[in-house]
């Protein structure tokens, strides 16, 4: 794990002015650390071995009542901005991974890493705020405090330094050395662990199930040996995962022990004075202090820098450049696929695929599911580049084309209707007149006289508060109300019965007699049978070489 | 949310309170050994100082030297002791959920959602068992901790000792709280700004197409920016509490320091205090907040395991079932329906009138329009749902009166979403009958079409299923749960849409098998060729039953079956 990942500062402007601030709050901790001890040390030291006077000591500790005000108000300080910037840096990657995601298409969104983006964008991302809020800060003091301290005792005290000095570069190659150890170990027990879990999840999802099946009883003690076996093996892992914890507090603090043990032997002998005894006594620790915390907050925040190690390698990821030309007006225009193949990992899907929508007329795609329906839709649309073959209006290939004035002509239904928040009027548009003779077509009519507001009522995102077959029905009347050229129908009556069908085969009949093109996806035979044009879609399966 | 829900919850971890105690003991042990570190090493640097002989510094040198060890050790120890009670305790909270659950009125697992369920009896007992490690075992070590350093701090100057408690209550209680308290008002102003970012988020990446296409990609994204703007807008104003709690904290030793200070120099020169003892009583406190800040953390996991409690407490007092009142064994056909109106609980009926007669031999078929509560009236019938008004008895018996597995043992219902288990086929199948043989299971797989799909499976009948059959399409797994309602040993068999997702010649050949079937068979489908074979189809319409009869009668006497029929022969 990289500690402090350039390309953080690089994506996410937030975490740059916080890194700064954060790496200047070091400086100063270090200076009033350091401020702190030898305040404390002068103090001390004169009231013990020279029984000093509260009048005598009290300029000193005016300044160190000052220097214990001013830390308090730089950990205040460094807590404020942490939180600020954990949130915004988390919002800024957030609204970036999901724009590039978007941008790079639904292609990319289904296969390979795209679907692991919608757990990152939600939920993986808020892990970059253990790293933000309790390890940066750490990682800085440790870049600060740890060398600017050890250089003071140094000065103080250059044998209790090389003590210091000796165990500090232990701690990271015990820390390796244990890890590497134990790897191999805590791997095999995590899945083993994961495995459990997992089984006593499935158990307990199951339980309705077993009911219907009155066997819910018997369960009962095999949730319990799964969970001591779960327990088990977890421990395993923990014994070896807590030795390198074990490890860095062991070296720590038995140095700072030698190095008091060290001091005390020396002032018995005079060669020390108490005053630069106790500062050093008091640094010891602090040198190590920053480096302890790192290893306390290393697992916490290696789940954030691992989710923003994934949003970079989505933001890295090309996004093809989009044409420039403007779309050729599809009432007139002929968009046609040639020869359109789109590799998959298991051959072709569509495969050598020839389509032409001429203005006006309804085209259907056929072919039996997986066959590439969908994905021929996709590279008609220009949301996707077709590896063989090619996409063109009018001739002009639709990889020169600006998408947005192809899609200002396009109205697509997909599968599962997409319908953003807002009223059933605000949804559908259109005005009062057009709008009832649309819906008196889709059945929309029936759905709105059963909502409570009518067609003011609201719809929550994705159309929540209906069925899937009402929302269909809203969305197909969208589709007869706008008034681009071409309308994309995919697979418009799945969802839907025999009665739902009936409205998409009077929609489509309403498309064609209004001069539209319908470019459709279609396996049931009635609809089909409505086309101008049938097109068997095919798939290939991959050459075995 | 009170406070009670956590001790409650606490409760049912049901921690050894040996084990528990152990632990405590060698937390508060391997803290205590980095205050008396601090201690021994201040008492040796001020008596050294004085240079005396040096064998009067011996045990001092060994002390610290053996406190140096005991730390990092004792910790070790501490942390796996704790991992072990908390973990115990999570195994005997989830072992309880699943015998409160099991024993449960069906109707509340069934309106639980399945992830929902797994959230709560999953990550939801994993935060109520971390408040051992994370919130009360801190606690009590800080709580022993500061109270044995106060106190022998008071017994060497006793205004020292005083104020480093004051000072440690401020760590350690105050600034916890408002810690806790910052955390959660962010949180609670979070919430509808995290719903809405999440929802945006995810129309954005489900529909990037369908929204780019349609132009509406950018107002969205504008629309994930407000809402984030808004959650920063949250964290924004609960950071200042909490910056303020980091300052307490920080404040708090500064205090009990300059507090040993000021209060120990006039002592000394009163005669009050050896001067060695000053270097105790000033340098000690720096070491006696480790324990506390922890604490911040503590009250903030307190509070996320309450939250966890009352989800996982909601599922524990579900009302459970009425204990049987007709002690019948095992009920026995047939299952007789009299006007029975069908609901969720506290939900208004979505079928009413509803009267079947099922017993061996006779198979009815429910047809209707999708959303007229075909399923819900299936459930019914398998007991599962307690009906809303009307009878319903097994051999006589009411159904409601007879124990659950009398009724699971003579009626059984194969459900669309029903579990597919993380284990092998055979196993699966299993659920419905203990005793089932491989031969057996291979016939019944055979009669649902699954003869290919068991030979292409790398281990047959002991092929390993992933968790909930994601290995598994849509048809198969269709096929594999209608498969484990057959296997059952029940006369009577209740199966919602067996062929969903299969092609039409498919489907209407495991209908018409299924309908043959010689036990009672209620067949819930929107297939309507195969009802030839349906000893009585039962029409649905707008909640009650709109005609019933053979499937020729309905064909010769609804225009609307005769439509639908019609329509679906001339599409296939």
């Amino acid at each position: 794990m990289r500690p402090l990942d350039p390309r953080l500062l690089r994506h996410a402007r937030a975490a740059r002015g916080y890194v700064a601030l954060t790496a200047a709050l070091g400086v100063v901790t270090a200076a009033l650390v350091v401020a702190q001890a030898l305040l404390l040390a002068h103090a001390l030291g004169a009231a013990v071995s020279d029984g000093a006077t509260l009048e005598v000591l009290a300029p000193t500790i005016g300044w160190l009542a000052a220097v214990v005000a001013v830390r308090a108000l730089v950990t205040a300080v460094q807590e404020r901005f942490a939180h600020r910037a954990a949130t915004r840096t988390v919002a800024e990657l957030r609204e970036q991974v999901v724009a590039h995601a978007v941008a790079l298409g639904p292609r990319w969104l289904a296969t390979g890493e795209g679907p692991s983006v919608v757990t990152l964008a939600t939920r993986g991302l808020d892990a970059l705020e253990p790293y933000f809020v309790r390890y940066l800060p750490q990682l800085l003091l440790a870049a600060t405090v740890t060398p600017g301290v050890l250089l003071v005792v140094l000065g103080l005290d250059w044998i209790s330094a090389g003590i210091l000095v000796v165990v500090l570069p232990l701690v990271p190659i015990f820390m390796v050395l244990v890890g590497r150890l134990t790897q191999g170990r805590s791997e095999q027990g995590l899945a083993a662990m994961q495995r459990l879990g997992a089984q006593v999840l499935d158990l307990l999802a199951g339980l309705p199930t077993l009911r219907a099946h009155g066997r819910e009883r018997g369960p009962g003690a095999r949730v319990r040996t799964l969970g001591d076996a779960h327990r088990q093996a977890t421990m395993g892992t923990l014994r070896i995962a807590f030795l390198s914890g074990m490890v860095l507090e062991l070296l720590t603090t038995l140095s700072v022990a030698l190095v008091a043990v060290g001091i005390g032997l020396r002032l018995v002998e005079g060669h020390l004075d108490l005053v630069t005894g106790i500062a050093v006594l008091v640094l010891a620790p602090e040198v190590f202090l920053p480096l302890r915390q790192v290893g306390v907050q290393f697992h916490a925040a290696a789940d954030g820098v691992a989710a923003a190690g994934r949003a970079f390698e989505v933001l890295e990821t090309p996004v093809p450049a989009a044409g420039t030309r403007t779309a050729p007006d599809l009432r007139t225009a002929t968009l046609r696929l040639e020869g359109v193949g789109v590799r998959t990992s298991g051959g072709s899907t569509p495969h050598g695929l020839d389509v032409v929508v001429r203005p006006g007329t309804v085209v259907a795609l056929t072919g039996p599911s997986g066959v590439g329906k969908t994905t021929a839709v996709e590279v008609a649309l220009g949301l996707l580049g077709p590896d063989e073959g090619r996409a063109s209006i009018d001739g002009v290939d639709l990889v020169d084309v600006d998408p947005a004035t192809l899609w200002a002509q396009v109205s697509w239904l997909p599968q599962r209707p997409v319908l953003e928040p807002g009223t059933v009027a605000e949804l559908v548009g259109g005005d009062d007149g057009t709008r009832s003779a649309a819906a008196a077509l889709t059945g929309l009519d029936g759905v709105v006289a059963t909502l409570p507001d009518g067609w003011a009522t609201p719809l929550g995102r994705g159309g929540a508060g209906l069925s899937l077959g009402q929302r269909q029905r809203v969305a197909l009347t969208r589709t007869l109300l706008s008034r681009t050229p071409l309308v994309v129908l995919d697979e418009p009556t799945a969802h839907l019965d025999a009665a739902g069908e009936q409205v998409v085969l009077e929609t489509v009949r309403a498309l064609r007699d209004a001069g539209r093109t319908v470019l459709l996806v279609a396996h049931r035979p009635s609809l089909v049978a409505l086309a101008d044009e049938v097109v068997h879609v095919r798939s290939a399966a991959a050459v075995l070489a | 949310m009170t406070h009670g829900t956590l001790r409650r919850a606490v409760r049912l971890l049901d921690l050894d309170p040996r084990r528990f105690a152990l632990a405590l003991l060698l937390g508060t042990l391997a803290l205590g050994c980095g205050v008396a570190l601090a201690a021994v090493s201040a008492w040796l640097i001020a008596r050294a100082s004085q240079m005396p002989p040096v064998l009067q510094l011996s045990v001092a040198t060994v002390a610290v030297r053996a406190f140096g060890i005991g730390r990092g050790v004792l910790r070790y120890l501490e942390r796996l002791v704790s991992h072990d009670v908390a973990l115990r305790g999570m195994t005997q909270l989830r072992t309880t959920l699943y015998e409160r659950l099991a024993v449960a009125r069906p109707e509340t697992l069934l309106a639980v959602r399945r992830g929902d369920l797994l959230a709560r009896v999953g990550a939801d007992v994993d935060t109520v068992g971390d408040v051992v490690v994370r919130g009360l075992l801190p606690a009590g070590v800080a709580a022993v901790l500061g109270a044995g350093t106060v106190l022998a701090m008071c017994a060497l100057w006793p205004p020292a000792g005083l104020a480093l408690g004051a000072c440690l209550v401020l760590a350690g209680v105050v600034a916890p709280a408002i810690a806790a308290r910052a955390a959660r008002s962010t949180e609670q102003r979070a919430l509808q700004s995290r719903a809405d970012m999440t929802a945006t988020a995810l129309g954005l990446l489900d529909d990037a197409g369908p929204l780019r296409v349609a132009g509406r990609a950018e107002a969205e994204l504008a629309a994930l920016r407000e809402s984030d703007r808004r959650l920063a807008a949250a964290a924004d104003a609960g950071a200042g509490p909490a910056a303020i709690a980091a300052g307490l904290g920080q404040l708090a030793v500064g205090i009990a320091m300059l507090a040993a200070l000021l209060t120990g120099v006039p002592a000394v020169g009163a005669g009050l205090l050896s001067p060695v003892e000053l270097a105790v009583v000033v340098l000690t406190p720096l070491a006696a907040f480790e324990a506390t800040s922890l604490l911040p953390a503590a009250a903030i996991q307190v509070q996320r395991s309450r939250a966890a409690a009352v989800r996982v407490l909601a599922l524990l007092d579900a009302p459970t079932d009425s204990p049987a009142t007709d002690d019948a064994a095992a009920g026995r056909p047939p299952l007789v329906a009299s006007d029975l109106a069908c609901g969720w609980p506290g939900a208004p009926a979505v079928v009413t009138r509803l009267s079947l007669d099922l017993r061996p031999g006779r198979s009815v078929a429910l047809v209707g329009p999708s959303g007229t509560g075909k399923t819900t009236a299936l459930l019914t019938l398998a007991g599962l749902l307690p009906r809303q008004s009307g009878s319903l008895t097994l051999d006589g018996h009411d159904v409601g009166h007879l124990d659950r597995h009398a009724v699971a043992a003579a009626v059984v219902v194969g459900t669309e979403d029903a579990h597919v288990f993380g284990t092998t086929v055979l196993e699966n199948l299993r659920v419905a009958r203990g005793d089932l043989t491989a031969t057996e299971a291979t016939g019944i797989l055979a009669r649902v079409g699954l003869t290919d799909w068991l030979a292409g499976l790398p281990d047959g009948l002991d092929t390993v299923l992933g968790p909930d059959a994601r290995t598994v399409s849509g048809g198969e797994r269709r096929r594999l749960l209608v498969a484990r309602a057959l296997a059952s040993s029940a006369p009577l068999l209740l199966v919602d849409e067996p062929a969903e997702h299969l092609d039409p010649d498919r489907a209407d050949a495991l209908v018409t098998d299924l309908l043959a079937d010689p036990r009672g068979v209620v067949v819930v489908t929107h297939r309507l060729s195969p009802l030839a074979a349906a000893d009585e189809v039962v029409l649905l319409d707008g909640g009650r039953v709109r005609a019933r009869g053979s499937h020729a009668t309905l064909v010769a006497t609804v225009p609307d079956y005769r439509d639908a029929y019609e329509r679906e022969r001339a599409n296939d």
